[in-house]
């Protein structure tokens, strides 16, 4: 399995997303309105000798990823690692219009999307729904059309995706999802759970390998189900070979000093960290305390 | 112990998370499944160990399970809980459980004669803030309550594209009051008490034509009590749903979101190591975590707790019919203050 970043930068800052404060989100939307302010940040973190983004395909990715493609040269060394899709995108479309009406007119009233035409062709909504394999395909096509052109090592499936998936005990889908992301894009599979361990069990019950696992890790066991005992030991026992992890909300949102959380990260069995940050001096803070 | 036989009507954005989580439950195994969507029932069909129904009342012809969650358009549900409960089938039904009080009032007593577990889906009850802060008020840290404000925000409805959904009208159970404001209704009736006297409701629509997109509303008490609700499913500078809740006493004042309370405190409380003046408690410092998360705590602590109570492992859910009804009757008094004084 291709060996991935050991840090990566994320983008929850840049969004308006933090876990803990809502207040602290917004102050962090108002700072990045101004999209230069996230392109400065991005620079900080290149210059900080990190060299993988984390993107989630949401609306402001889309001018991301452009910015990036268009300064091809300066950033010639960029590996992306988008996560798909925009949860709030899918859960608000749903609350309007159900279920059926929203991944409707997510896939066709965009026809630019691969597949989509002749899915059209031939029956569109009332054929795809016999398949859902082909459903999903056409899903993850769409969302991952803004990151053409970019070097993706891994795409990730969301957690609310993928713990959802999870909970109804479906093999095939994760397994359909990890043939597609490989074979389409030529890439690692990834899956962010907030179920770690139970992920891990059921990929190697099922004999899937080669996946990327995120997921959130830090030493007090925020939004790590159902503890963090057992993603220490989930973890310690792991084959780096067949599985790679990855740690997300290392500082537990702020909750535990960046020292004292790296400290607990570092004696980790994992391979990879992703972090956000909002300014120059905090980027270099992590890139040094990370030392996996 | 025999495992809880579960059927679930209705899956639509609800019933498919419910499954989800409930299916995780080592108690529980999920039997079968009624809804009218052909794509989901293939799906389904093909892909889970469960039978499928188009219709619920096959499911009930057909099979007898132990417990259901009721995730269907609130207006279908007086219908199927009463032939549950004549089946002395345990139930589990989305808020706003219905959208006539009477109805609800019905079920809520069949439910009580036969002795059956129920409960309503007034999630935020069980968000770790929440229930902190349920403890804290109920420890009196804050002093007498005088005044509370309980909003809710979200950026659900933003077009005009007139939905042909249930959500459309009133009688079936859309627009904010019955879809939103229940829970923040829910909040004030579990955190502070129903109110006796609802006052001063406004509506207004945003981007629905039949239904109503924000309202606000005053609630009195006989004991000098009062407080306002404020709710917007459009208000797009809110990136998802966003509850808050403060509630000022003798005492302080705390204040409650999904994610914090905030804290002000005339005096010091060492029990609960809070200073003189303001204070945070993040949603890191009060979580527990929970076996098995798909979208919140909350929502797995939620349906764990339906199938813990059915098995004995606890008394009495946190949110039973009783407490649907409360609402619906905080939500009858408000539709009817608008209909008598909102108009000009």
């Amino acid at each position: 399995m291709q060996q991935i970043d050991k840090i990566i930068f994320g983008d929850n800052q840049f969004f308006g997303i933090n876990h803990m404060s809502q207040e602290k989100a917004q102050q962090l939307a108002e700072k990045f309105y101004d999209i230069k302010n996230i392109y400065r940040i991005y620079d900080n973190v290149i210059e900080s000798g990190v060299k993988g983004i984390m993107l989630n395909s949401n609306d402001r990715a889309k001018d991301i990823c452009n910015h990036f493609r268009e300064h091809k040269e300066k950033y010639q060394n960029i590996s992306w690692y988008p996560s798909i899709p925009y949860p709030h995108k899918y859960a608000n479309l749903v609350a309007e219009k159900g279920i059926l009406p929203a991944i409707n007119e997510v896939l066709f009233k965009d026809n630019s999307a691969s597949g989509v035409l002749g899915m059209m062709a031939k029956g569109g909504m009332a054929v795809l729904s016999k398949d859902a394999i082909k459903m999903m395909q056409m899903l993850i096509d769409v969302e991952m059309k803004m990151f053409k052109g970019l070097n993706v090592k891994v795409v990730f499936l969301q957690n609310v995706i993928t713990d959802l998936i999870l909970g109804y005990d479906v093999k095939e889908v994760f397994i359909e999802y990890c043939k597609h992301i490989r074979k389409k894009y030529n890439a690692l599979p990834g899956l962010i759970t907030q179920n770690m361990p139970l992920m891990k069990a059921k990929l190697e019950e099922w004999g899937v390998e080669e996946v990327v696992l995120c997921s959130s890790f830090n030493k007090i066991g925020y939004l790590m189900s159902p503890g963090v005992e057992e993603y220490v030991e989930a973890a310690k026992t792991n084959d780096p070979s067949k599985y790679q992890l990855m740690a997300m909300s290392t500082l537990a949102s702020g909750a535990i000093p960046a020292k004292e959380a790296y400290e607990f990260i570092n004696k980790q069995n994992i391979q990879s960290v992703v972090f956000g940050a909002s300014s120059k001096g905090h980027i270099e803070e992590t890139v040094n305390l990370i030392q996996i | 112990m025999q495992k809880i036989k579960l059927a679930i009507i209705g899956a639509g954005r609800m019933g498919i998370t419910h499954y989800s989580i409930i299916n995780s439950h080592p108690d529980i195994e999920i039997e079968s499944v009624a809804d009218p969507s052909t794509l989901v029932l293939t799906m389904m069909k093909k892909y889970l160990p469960v039978k499928t129904f188009k219709d619920y009342n096959e499911l009930f012809d057909q099979t007898t399970p132990d417990a259901i969650l009721v995730c269907t358009p609130p207006n279908l549900n007086f219908a199927i809980i009463k032939r549950a409960a004549k089946k002395g089938i345990h139930v589990f039904v989305e808020k706003p459980f219905t959208t006539k009080k009477q109805e609800a009032a019905e079920l809520n007593q069949l439910y009580k004669e036969k002795q059956l577990i129920n409960q309503v889906g007034y999630v935020l009850r069980y968000n770790d803030c929440f229930v902190k802060s349920k403890q804290l008020i109920e420890d009196g840290i804050i002093g007498k309550i005088v005044r509370f404000k309980s909003e809710k925000f979200s950026c659900t409805i933003t077009s005009g594209d007139d939905s042909s959904g249930w959500r459309a009208t009133r009688e079936n159970g859309g627009g904010a009051v019955f879809e939103m404001a229940s829970h923040a209704i829910d909040l004030v009736n579990y955190l502070i008490g129903k109110p006796d006297k609802v006052v001063g409701t406004t509506l207004n629509q945003i981007y629905s034509k039949n239904v109503e997109d924000a309202v606000s509303s005053t609630f009195l008490y006989n004991d000098g009590k009062s407080g306002t609700i404020d709710i917007n499913w459009s208000d797009t500078s809110y990136r998802k749903p966003a509850s808050k809740v403060e509630v000022f006493g003798t005492g302080g004042k705390l204040i409650v979101n999904e994610h914090s309370i905030k804290i002000f405190l005339n005096e010091v409380n060492p029990a609960e190591n809070l200073q003189k003046g303001w204070n945070t408690l993040y949603i890191t410092d009060v979580f527990k975590n929970v076996p098995f998360y798909v979208r919140g705590n909350e929502f797995t602590r939620q349906l764990y707790d339906f199938a813990d109570t059915i098995s004995g492992k606890k008394e009495k859910s946190l949110c039973t019919l009783e407490d649907g009804v409360n609402t619906l009757e905080v939500i009858e008094a408000m539709f009817n203050d608008y209909e008598k004084n909102g108009k000009l």
